[in-house]
């Protein structure tokens, strides 16, 4: 199997104890399609997001990125974990980017950006940070590389946290409520440049609470309630003439 | 209300009556210490100033910074293996740490120094060699456990234990979000150790340490008790001899008043720097930063 940028579950479950957060989970994201995940929280969407890298492990069903089985290899009778340097190689694969940014205090913009290439993939340090160049401008912060985290407004920590995701040269890129962090002024400039990103093919999987994102960039939308998926289809079909009842409810909300 | 102008008028805090009475009885009872000090002849001050830079006096100095530096040093190298085994995933290297935090800490040192010192009575010869083979060679632990290298021993085991509390303190203060983007990005668990954890749990780390560090400098008197000629030790070996008991006891306080003092300057400093804030901000970055070259709203 090729790098291929897609995302294929089917009766994803995950409990936290007692408590089943996702119940029979399938999930069909094609390569290139921008997909957003939205409803209430305790819904499962982070977590269903969170399983798509590795930060939370499924508990059983089949999921398969790029693919490939996702942190597991199967054989007759179980799914065995793969052993951590394979994980990691997977997940390098997968971009994602954090409500809370979780950019590295200890390194400058562009040193959080070179992180990946330069400690993970051991490329060279002068084309590592060309790159980091080049990636930063193109989220507009191309003169804030030598800033700390600290220095920077959430906005564009946000930008640099995508900017990082982005050397990697991942196939699929996780958005994890990227603006929901964020002073309300600041939001456009993220959504902005996750707007530029989609055009360039990637696959986009965005847990949102942005509907206006949703209708105007996203191919694809999911509704999550209580884990479940509870509809799923075209963004704007979905936005604009909801199915279910549950969802209607909820975008009543929001809307 | 006449005189200055009411709105430029300073404002002046609020002294009590207590602040006054306090600073009497402090003056009082400061005058009544230093003048019964200076007058009892019993302290023996010429005593005191014709020890204090004593040959045997200034080498037991040596020999307590000497121990401080080196037990402080592997204490902290040992403390740190400690901890990330503390922390480890894998079980029983958790518990194998664990337990030695629990054991190191749970016993007083003195008991241990003690031990260390006489470990020959538990075992009277220490063998390096291939279990079950004759590979190998033997030496004797009197020979090997000479009351320097046991209060060496001692001490370094010790510290290490509360090092490796301190260091796994300093990693729990690292956000669980730096360790999941450090894994998102596919970080081996050393790398995420040594370039995302241990950098930003300094912060935490580096002021307890220096605590450590002058605990650890009043510590080694304890190592006194096996003949180990330090600083107190060697102030005990002239008392013995000329019964000056005070005024060398004197001595080796002021040396260890002196050099705390020291320590805490540095130690302060270090303080301030990582208290703040646990986001390195260099001096040389923040002032290129206030302006924003490109045309983004900030």
């Amino acid at each position: 199997m090729n790098a291929d940028g897609t995302i294929q579950a089917q009766k994803i479950r995950k409990s936290f104890g007692p408590k089943t957060v996702l119940k029979d989970v399938d999930l069909t994201i094609a390569s290139g399609e921008i997909c957003c995940i939205i409803g209430p929280s305790g819904s499962g969407k982070s977590t269903l997001l969170r399983c798509i890298n590795g930060l939370e492990t499924v508990d059983s069903g089949i999921l398969k990125v790029n693919g490939e089985d996702f942190g597991y290899y199967e054989t007759d009778t179980a799914y065995h974990a793969l052993p951590p340097k394979k994980l990691a190689q997977q997940r390098t694969r997968v971009g994602m980017v954090f409500q809370s940014f979780n950019l590295f205090p200890n390194m400058t913009a562009r040193e959080n950006v070179m992180a990946g290439p330069v400690l993970v993939k051991r490329a060279d340090k002068k084309q590592s940070a060309k790159q980091a160049q080049e990636l930063l401008t193109s989220v507009g912060l191309g003169a804030f590389g030598d800033r700390y985290p600290a220095e920077l407004s959430g906005g564009q920590q946000q930008r640099v946290a995508i900017a990082r995701s982005l050397a990697m040269n991942p196939e699929i890129i996780l958005f994890d409520e990227p603006t929901s962090a964020l002073d309300p002024e600041k939001v456009g400039e993220v959504l902005n440049v996750m707007q530029d990103l989609a055009k360039k093919g990637m696959t986009m999987v965005v847990v949102t609470h942005e509907m206006g994102f949703a209708r105007e960039v996203a191919d694809s939308l999911i509704f999550m309630d209580e884990g479940n998926v509870v509809e799923r289809g075209d963004a704007r079909e979905v936005l604009t003439n909801p199915k279910e009842p549950r969802t209607q409810a909820f975008l009543k909300q929001v809307l | 209300m006449s005189g200055l102008d009411s709105a430029l008028k300073p404002r002046l805090k609020r002294r009590s009556t207590f602040e006054y009475v306090s600073w009497v009885v402090c003056i009082l009872v400061g005058i009544g210490v230093l003048s019964s000090v200076a007058t009892n002849p019993n302290f023996k001050w010429d005593v005191v100033a014709k020890y204090f830079t004593h040959e045997s006096i200034l080498r037991g100095l040596m020999l307590t910074i000497f121990l401080t530096v080196a037990s402080m040093a592997l204490g902290t190298l040992l403390g740190l293996g400690l901890a990330i085994m503390r922390a480890s995933t894998i079980k029983p290297i958790a518990a194998v740490a664990g337990v030695y935090i629990t054991i190191f800490r749970g016993t007083p040192v003195l008991v241990q120094l003690i031990f260390w010192f006489n470990l020959s009575a538990l075992y009277p010869n220490l063998s390096i060699g291939i279990p079950f083979t004759d590979i190998g060679t033997a030496i004797d632990t009197n020979a090997l456990m000479g009351p320097i290298t046991a209060a060496l021993v001692g001490l370094t085991l010790n510290e290490a234990a509360y090092m490796a509390e301190i260091i796994r303190g300093g990693f729990s203060s690292v956000g669980k979000g730096q360790i999941e983007a450090a894994d998102s990005l596919g970080m081996s668990g050393a790398m995420k150790m040594r370039k995302v954890i241990i950098p930003q749990a300094m912060p935490s780390i580096i002021p307890a340490t220096g605590n450590q560090v002058i605990g650890m400098f009043k510590g080694t008197s304890l190592v006194s008790v096996l003949g180990v000629a330090e600083l107190l030790q060697s102030a005990q070996l002239i008392y013995a001899r000329t019964y000056e008991t005070i005024p060398l006891l004197i001595v080796a306080s002021l040396w260890y008043l002196v050099m705390t003092m020291l320590l805490s300057y540095p130690q302060s400093k270090l303080e301030q720097k990582y208290s703040h804030t646990s986001a390195r901000v260099p001096r040389k970055t923040r002032k290129v930063t206030l302006t924003a070259p490109e045309g983004i709203a900030r």
